[in-house]
């Protein structure tokens, strides 16, 4: 028997041995990422040694035989061999692939970091539409405190009470300083959502007196509008707002927004275009969603209620 | 043609190295210019608002706060617009942070006020509770730097050709000019009109008086700075 096939034994023993030997059999071979390790390990040393002695076979008894092609470097030739025809369409086939890539694959299936944003966003939002296309009442009441809690709790406070004064308490609909400047310097808060400012005091008449508003009538009037239109003050109000802001204070449509209630369209319209008044100012969210903006709506007309 | 530089390994080297650069060249630069150009709607800092950002950089907000929204859906829905390369085009050195012990400060400017920054500052957890930024009272006393901003207004318009005095493409089709004053005493004066503008919005009487007084507390300047960021 030749050498060769002696050795490939001894050294497949070994191996296998060495195998034996490195496997850790407390957990046996009931697992079966043990067992097929063991059998990839089998199968690896018998491919090896099959693999290696072939060639070294090859090497010991093969003799050329063919056709030398004419050209000779130093005694050095070449067969004519034919090209392997499994290579030959591999060649091919590489060579199509690689214009289909250059020209639709890459330029139509590449990665791009904002695609994968637009495709999210779009599956995110589509959801949200599903979700809460048709949500109302107490759930959109709901949704509205959340997303107040996300975005307006950072000025207005948890509680909605305006920390103090730095923002509008919208626990109430209005506070008496705020009516007050309202009146004093006039007012083009896009509350309903097109231009429509009110008049300053200089353009506000007391049809009751027939003369400019008095600073005694604008405190009076303003603790009225603050105490929800009670107390005194009902008469200047009736003279001087009554005929824009309606006699209780609800607005009219086109003409002057509520003073007695928060609206959802009311609050839609600030979110939308911002407000800078009495208090300070407030920026526009318009990035919210439309559904958000209706929820925080219905959020904050709950709160006064 | 070419037969000799099989012979000579270096300048064969040498000739590789330029083939495969130049794929870089024309596939890379062009990308890169287009994608460096300030977007339209980015115009660059005024005087004051150039002090607010040494203000920003000198108290290391950097080191909390984040100048770059990730186009993720979480992050637009909570800071708007993801950001664009070109709009960093006026920042030297633009703040993109590395950590977000705070929030991203990318658009604050479309989302706080001038009044809200003020009460944050002074007292970050009366306005957020459990917030953990602490208080810079320093800033309502101490008197920005306008003389510094100016001169590094008068550099970047120099070496780096920033469009001051020009007027600047805006996202509604309008035009800014963004002014840079001709002399140390010009760029003062219209930093202090700036200032008087934001101070109108601010409550604190002390900041009041010092705009009267022809100061410019770093306060005012930060303020600046951080409604501009849009």
């Amino acid at each position: 028997m030749n050498k060769i096939y002696l050795w490939g034994i001894i050294i497949t023993a070994a191996m296998l041995g060495f195998t034996y030997m490195s496997f850790d059999f407390k957990h046996g071979l009931s697992d079966i990422v043990n067992q097929l390790a063991v059998a990839g390990a089998i199968a690896l040393v018998l491919i090896t040694v099959f693999v290696v002695i072939k060639y070294v076979r090859q090497m010991q008894v093969d003799t050329a035989t063919g056709e030398l092609a004419d050209e000779n470097w130093d005694g050095i030739g070449e067969y004519k061999n034919e090209l392997p025809m499994g290579w030959s369409i591999m060649f091919l086939g590489t060579m199509v692939w690689g214009m289909w890539y250059f020209t639709i694959g890459y330029p139509v299936n590449a990665y791009s970091q904002i695609g994968e944003y637009n495709e999210d966003s779009k599956i995110l939002n589509d959801k949200f539409e599903a979700e809460h296309k048709s949500i109302s009442g107490e759930r959109l009441v709901e949704m509205g405190e959340s997303v107040f809690l996300a975005e307006c709790k950072v000025c207005h406070g948890i509680s909605a009470d305006g920390i103090n004064g730095m923002a509008a308490n919208l626990n109430v609909r209005i506070e008496a300083k705020s009516v007050k400047y309202a009146i004093e310097n006039g007012a083009n808060n896009h509350l309903l959502g097109t231009e429509m400012p009110m008049p300053d005091r200089n353009g506000l008449f007391n049809n009751n007196t027939g003369a400019l508003i008095t600073d005694a009538e604008i405190d009076a009037v303003a603790s009225y509008v603050a105490n929800g239109m009670t107390g005194a003050g009902a008469d200047v109000f009736a003279g001087t707002c009554a005929a824009c802001h309606g006699e209780d204070g609800k607005g009219m449509e086109f003409v002057a927004p509520s003073i007695a209630t928060f609206t959802p369209e009311l609050v839609v319209n600030v979110l939308n275009h911002g407000k800078k008044a009495a208090i300070g100012e407030m920026p526009k969210f318009d990035r919210l969603n439309a559904k958000q903006k209706e929820a925080v709506g219905a959020y904050i007309t709950s709160l006064s209620k | 043609m070419f037969h000799w530089l099989e012979k000579h390994p270096f300048f064969f080297a040498v000739g590789v190295f330029l083939a495969i650069a130049f794929a870089g060249l024309v596939e890379i630069l062009p990308n890169f210019a287009q994608a460096s150009r300030p977007v339209i709607g980015t115009a660059p800092y005024s005087t004051l608002e150039l002090a607010g950002r040494q203000v920003y950089i000198k108290n290391s907000c950097n080191a909390c706060h984040s100048q770059l929204i990730r186009p993720f859906k979480s992050e637009t829905d909570r800071y708007g617009h993801y950001s664009l390369s070109g709009e960093y085009a006026y920042d030297r050195p633009f703040l993109w942070g590395s950590k977000r012990t705070g929030p991203d400060l990318m658009r604050v400017g479309n989302y706080r006020t001038t009044d809200w920054h003020e009460n944050h500052m002074k007292d970050p957890t009366g306005v957020v509770p459990g917030s953990i930024m602490p208080a810079y009272n320093w800033m309502f006393t101490n008197n920005a730097d306008i003389n510094t901003a100016y001169a590094e207004q008068l550099t970047v318009a120099q070496f780096f050709s920033v469009p001051y005095n020009k007027p600047v493409p805006m996202k509604d089709g309008s035009t800014k000019i963004v002014k840079m004053g001709a002399s140390v005493a010009e760029a003062n004066a219209d930093a202090l009109a700036e200032a008087k503008v934001i101070a109108a919005d601010m409550k604190d009487q002390n900041i009041k008086d010092a705009i009267a007084r022809g100061e410019i507390p770093e306060i005012v300047a930060i303020i600046a700075y951080l409604n501009s960021l849009k």
